[in-house]
């Protein structure tokens, strides 16, 4: 019989996990799309749960009427990114350009200096703090599986990441708009040639991309019943961190790379003192690139 | 255009710099005799020196480096625990600790250095974090939170240099010495192998360049410069605690060679000194400061996306602006983003 | 040299003005304020700046031969420009003394530049042991923990706890309530079965609450700020856990109840400022906070804010008309019983101040002073 204690904290990572994973999964789809690190999407993820902030302190609405008033801020927010931080950056299509490794930083940039104006806006409008939010709206009620403690929250955020998951998977693999945005993230220029406006699809990754950004946002505001202005910052690293482990291109790959983190913070817990878990986290991922240098699912891509 | 020798105008160009570095600058300081000036520009001479270090990596090697803080953060440790563990003066901390986290980045480069791309970056973010969490949880050797506050301030062979002028001519003199080191690397041969890689590393691993073994010398070199500007800072301002080196900082550092422009060591200096003295400028916004500087930062990298330099010297930058304008034919090639 | 003619004139204008009509001519006492009014912790800034202008504003409504003006600068919690506005202040000659910074490390990195420069500091909330230390020119204002603990231990074992747990945020303070706390709980006869540190901003205490749970303590003994603080408290009630908890004065903030609601029922704290007290100083403050703050109670850290700020105006006053940094350093230095709304405070020979305590226990969402 596995002591309980082990089975808690397995639970408790998982449940940890698939906060990053949620984040994760938007993540990895814009970073496939453009193959640029988009360092605002923790800003949409903040702007998510804000949204659903100002809606629940505004009108009060239900609880699922929140949640499609974030996606919808996530939605617009996604678009504005796109327009503001990526697109002026397209400009420039010479063959110089192109290849050149310096835009493609100042891309990564762009993202980074929007994500701080944004930032410090909100703090500006709302204040650096943690948000009050009504009782009724979190989702942290305790619910008791054996002799593990869950919270009605781990559900719903796996509920909603599995949906997420499968309908994202249904979108790449089995829609016409699924199929352009593979088509653009395989090879920009051969999909421009076939008549594919790639300027559309890309305004699409963003959108659905940021849109579960925002829905993560929201979530996990509500989970932990913490909102505020740095919110999305630790997640994005975590996120860009799974991502990577999971190799970039694969989203299923991200997810279980979120789910690694989160188990191996809160097992390392048990061993060592909470403020060094991060180093366990880190450390595989440092493990798991010396022996899969191209992610544990990236295989079948070039390592340049 | 004027009666200069091509080959006399760059050493013109360094005799300006350094006359403005070590007389103009001096004597403007002197001049106003505010302690607040000072203070400013030596923390700007340091993250000029800190963007310069990782410029080499980053900008002439092409490989993106999300934990350079990591390693100023080893430096000043490593500084500071040898003045006040062992009593060591400045002149012996300096170099030790340039070269411990040298070593410190050659142990973890040894592993990771064939990793590319973003596989690279996010390696180096994560030993960036790992050597932050040593120095936030390592309470034993490290102090934790608690910081350690240098008894020795800055001295030469046991000469007292904290005076604000001394100071200043310490700091200059560190940084220009290690800003002709870096300039003298990434303006060679061995400069030119490194942007071999950051062009192709495949192509240049097949030309007979050793990219593994570049690439470890380039981030243990670089290493050791951002080690030389912790003990710096840590001598400089007396007191250090693991805050002044997280990933933030990194970030910062980063985000000063894009604005500056990758791959160009004036770019990264001009871009250290536009993120270190704007938020001191516009101080008297108050609360929305930051968010200028957000803006002053997006609107360089959207308007001169190759940066303020780019990969152009500033020299040829300046020679092509007057050129241009003598002989009423410029048409701003390579300048800017027309 | 304009600053000079400048202030050779008010000298005049006053002495000529006190020979005829008395303070028509007042002259300005002027502070700094350093402190993070932008990024992470600007919470807490912001909460200071509103304190301090509360007391500058009745100061200088009052009717007192001289004014005070102060200058606050935005910090951002970040140690460059800490010491960056550390050296501003110092080059400005009319600054006497400065308050700040919010966190001990850019407090200390600060500090290095008024020691070496004659500049009285004093901070609200710098509670690094080593913070009063640097100089003969720092000061604080705040309870140190080798004063909390003790009197926590005191309260823990009257309680009949045996077994404790110790947990605080991986910063300078976090390790001296751990540390002081470890000390003096021992003394007690307390046992200490669990202590560990975490770092700041962890949303997820729960791998931590259920290792706490396994060591199965009496109670749980935290240092935290109360975002940390609400966090924590709304996990161990999600995983039902009721081991009572005890925290330090830090964590005294009407936002924790409104962040943990009935979670925090139970905590509880020391505290040195309780806002429904009868005493008219704590109550004008009180009113005056609501009036500024859509009717929100101060905490804790705001109250010893305001504090400071009136420690050093009565220091200046009794320092006047000769105010220096040396003069306003020494007056500060013989502070004794200035009568606070964070209680009586009198700095010692190392420039500690020493407060009286209060047990606070957290009923029914309100913080209530506890029976013994």
């Amino acid at each position: 019989m596995i002591d309980p204690y082990y089975l808690q904290q397995l639970a408790i990572g998982l449940s940890l996990g698939m906060t990053y994973a949620l984040m994760a999964i938007g993540f990895t789809l814009i970073f496939g799309v453009l193959n640029v690190v988009n360092f605002a999407h923790g800003e949409v993820y903040t702007i998510g749960a804000f949204a659903g902030l100002v809606a629940i302190t505004a009108f009060a609405p239900p609880f699922l009427a929140v949640l499609f008033l974030a996606l919808a801020a996530g939605a617009a927010a996604g678009f504005s990114l796109e327009r503001i931080a990526f697109r002026p950056f397209r400009r420039f299509t010479d063959e110089a350009s192109l290849k050149s490794r310096a835009m493609r930083e100042s891309t990564l940039l762009s993202s980074l200096a929007v994500s701080i104006v944004v930032r410090e806006a909100l703090e500006i409008v709302f204040g650096s703090e943690m948000q009050p939010l009504p009782f009724e709206y979190m989702i942290n009620a305790p619910v008791q599986a054996g002799p593990v403690t869950l919270a009605t929250g781990d559900l719903i955020i796996f509920g909603v990441a599995a949906a997420m998951l499968a309908g994202l998977q249904y979108m790449l693999k089995r829609t016409r708009i699924g199929l352009s945005i593979r088509a653009v993230s395989n090879n920009p220029l051969g999909a421009r040639y076939v008549g594919i406006n790639t300027d559309r699809t890309i305004v699409m990754t963003f959108v659905v991309g940021s849109t579960m950004g925002a829905a993560a946002g929201i979530l996990v505001g509500l989970y932990y019943g913490a909102i505020f202005p740095a919110m999305g910052f630790i997640p994005g690293v975590k996120a860009f961190v799974a991502m990577v482990m999971g190799g970039l291109s694969s989203i299923p790959g991200a997810v279980i790379s979120a789910l690694i983190l989160g188990v191996s913070e809160s097992m390392a817990t048990t061993f060592l003192a909470s403020g060094w878990a991060d180093m366990v986290a880190y450390g595989f991922l440092i493990l798991t690139l010396v022996f899969f240098p191209s992610g544990l699912f990236g295989a079948g891509r070039e390592r340049v | 255009m004027s009666g200069f020798d091509a080959r006399m105008r760059p050493l013109a160009v360094r005799a300006g710099l350094a006359l403005l570095l070590f007389a103009v600058l001096p004597a403007v300081l002197a001049g106003f005799d505010r302690s607040y000036y000072y203070q400013v520009a030596n923390l700007a001479l340091i993250f000029v020196l800190l963007a310069a270090s990782l410029q080499l990596v980053t900008g002439v090697a092409g490989l993106l480096h999300l934990g350079h803080a990591a390693f100023y953060g080893v430096g000043a440790y490593a500084a500071a625990l040898l003045s006040t563990e062992l009593g060591l003066g400045f002149t012996v901390t300096l170099p030790l600790a340039g070269l411990i986290a040298a070593v410190i980045a050659l142990l973890v480069a040894l592993p990771t250095m064939r990793l590319v791309s973003i596989y690279f970056a996010v390696a180096t973010l994560a030993i960036g974090q790992m050597l932050y969490l040593v120095m936030l949880n390592w309470v034993g050797l490290t102090k934790g939170p608690n910081g350690i506050v240098l008894t020795r301030g800055l001295e030469l062979f046991g000469f007292d240099l904290s005076g604000r002028l001394a100071t200043y001519y310490t700091v200059a003199g560190v940084v220009a010495l290690s800003l002709v080191a870096l300039g003298r690397l990434s303006h060679s041969y061995y400069g030119n192998a490194l942007r071999s890689i950051r062009e192709d590393d495949q192509c240049a691993d097949a030309m007979g360049v050793r990219t593994a073994r570049l690439k470890m010398e380039v981030f243990t070199l670089s290493a050791f410069f951002a080690g030389v500007a912790g003990a710096l800072w840590a001598h400089m301002t007396g007191y250090i605690s693991p805050g002044d080196f997280d990933f933030g900082e990194s970030i910062l550092i980063l985000a000063m060679i894009v604005v500056g422009g990758l791959g160009s060591l004036p770019g990264a200096a001009i871009g250290a000194l536009v993120l270190i003295l704007l938020p001191e400028v516009l101080r008297d916004l108050g609360d929305f400061r930051n968010i200028m500087v957000g803006l002053v930062m997006f609107g360089c990298i959207l308007f001169l996306p190759k940066g303020l330099m780019g990969e152009v010297s500033a020299l040829r930058l300046a020679r092509q602006q007057f050129g241009a304008a003598w002989r009423r034919t410029g048409n701003g090639v390579g300048i800017g983003w027309r | 040299m304009r600053m000079r003619t400048f202030a050779l004139a008010t000298i005049a204008a006053f002495a000529a003005a006190n020979l005829a009509v008395p303070a028509l001519a007042r002259d300005t006492v002027t502070f700094g304020y350093q402190l993070p009014l932008t990024g992470d912790t600007a919470q807490y800034g912001q909460d200071f700046r509103k304190a301090a202008e509360i007391a500058l504003e009745e100061f200088n409504k009052g009717d007192k031969p001289f004014t005070v003006s102060i200058v606050f600068e935005d910090s951002r919690s970040d140690a460059k420009e800490g010491v960056n506005i550390a050296r501003k202040f110092v080059d400005d000659r009319r600054i006497v003394g400065v308050l700040g910074d919010f966190t001990s490390t850019v407090s200390m990195a600060a500090a290095q530049v008024y020691k070496n420069e004659g500049m009285p500091q004093l901070s609200q909330t710098a509670s690094h042991p080593d913070y009063t230390k640097i100089s003969e020119w720092q000061f604080r204002n705040i309870a140190t923990q080798a004063q909390e603990s003790p009197f926590n231990a005191a309260w823990m074992a009257g309680s009949g706890i045996k077994t404790v747990a110790v947990i605080a945020e991986q910063t300078d303070w976090g390790q001296s309530v751990v540390n002081t706390f470890a000390a003096a709980a021992r003394e007690k006869g307390l046992n200490i079965i669990f202590q560990e540190n975490f770092n700041r901003g962890l949303k997820d205490f729960r791998s931590v609450i259920s290792k706490i749970q396994r060591a199965n303590p009496d109670a749980i003994y935290t240092g935290f700020f109360y975002e940390d603080g609400a966090q924590f408290l709304k996990q161990v009630h999600q995983m039902g856990i009721r081991t009572p908890v005890y925290s330090t004065s830090a964590a005294y903030s009407p936002k924790l109840l409104e962040l943990a609601g009935e979670a925090a029922n139970g905590l509880r704290l020391t505290s040195n400022f309780l806002p429904n007290s009868p005493d008219p100083d704590v109550r004008h403050f009180v009113e005056e906070w609501k009036a500024r703050s859509n009717g929100a109670e101060p905490g804790q850290f705001p109250a010893q804010a305001y504090d400071a700020v009136r420690i050093m105006i009565a220091a200046a006053e009794r320092a006047h008309p000769d105010v220096t940094r040396r003069s306003l350093r020494d007056e500060l230095a013989k502070t004794t019983d200035f009568p606070g709304v964070t209680g009586k405070t009198t700095f010692d020979a190392d420039r500690e101040p020493q407060k009286v305590l209060a047990k606070v226990e957290v009923t029914g969402g309100q913080f209530v002073p506890a029976g013994e």
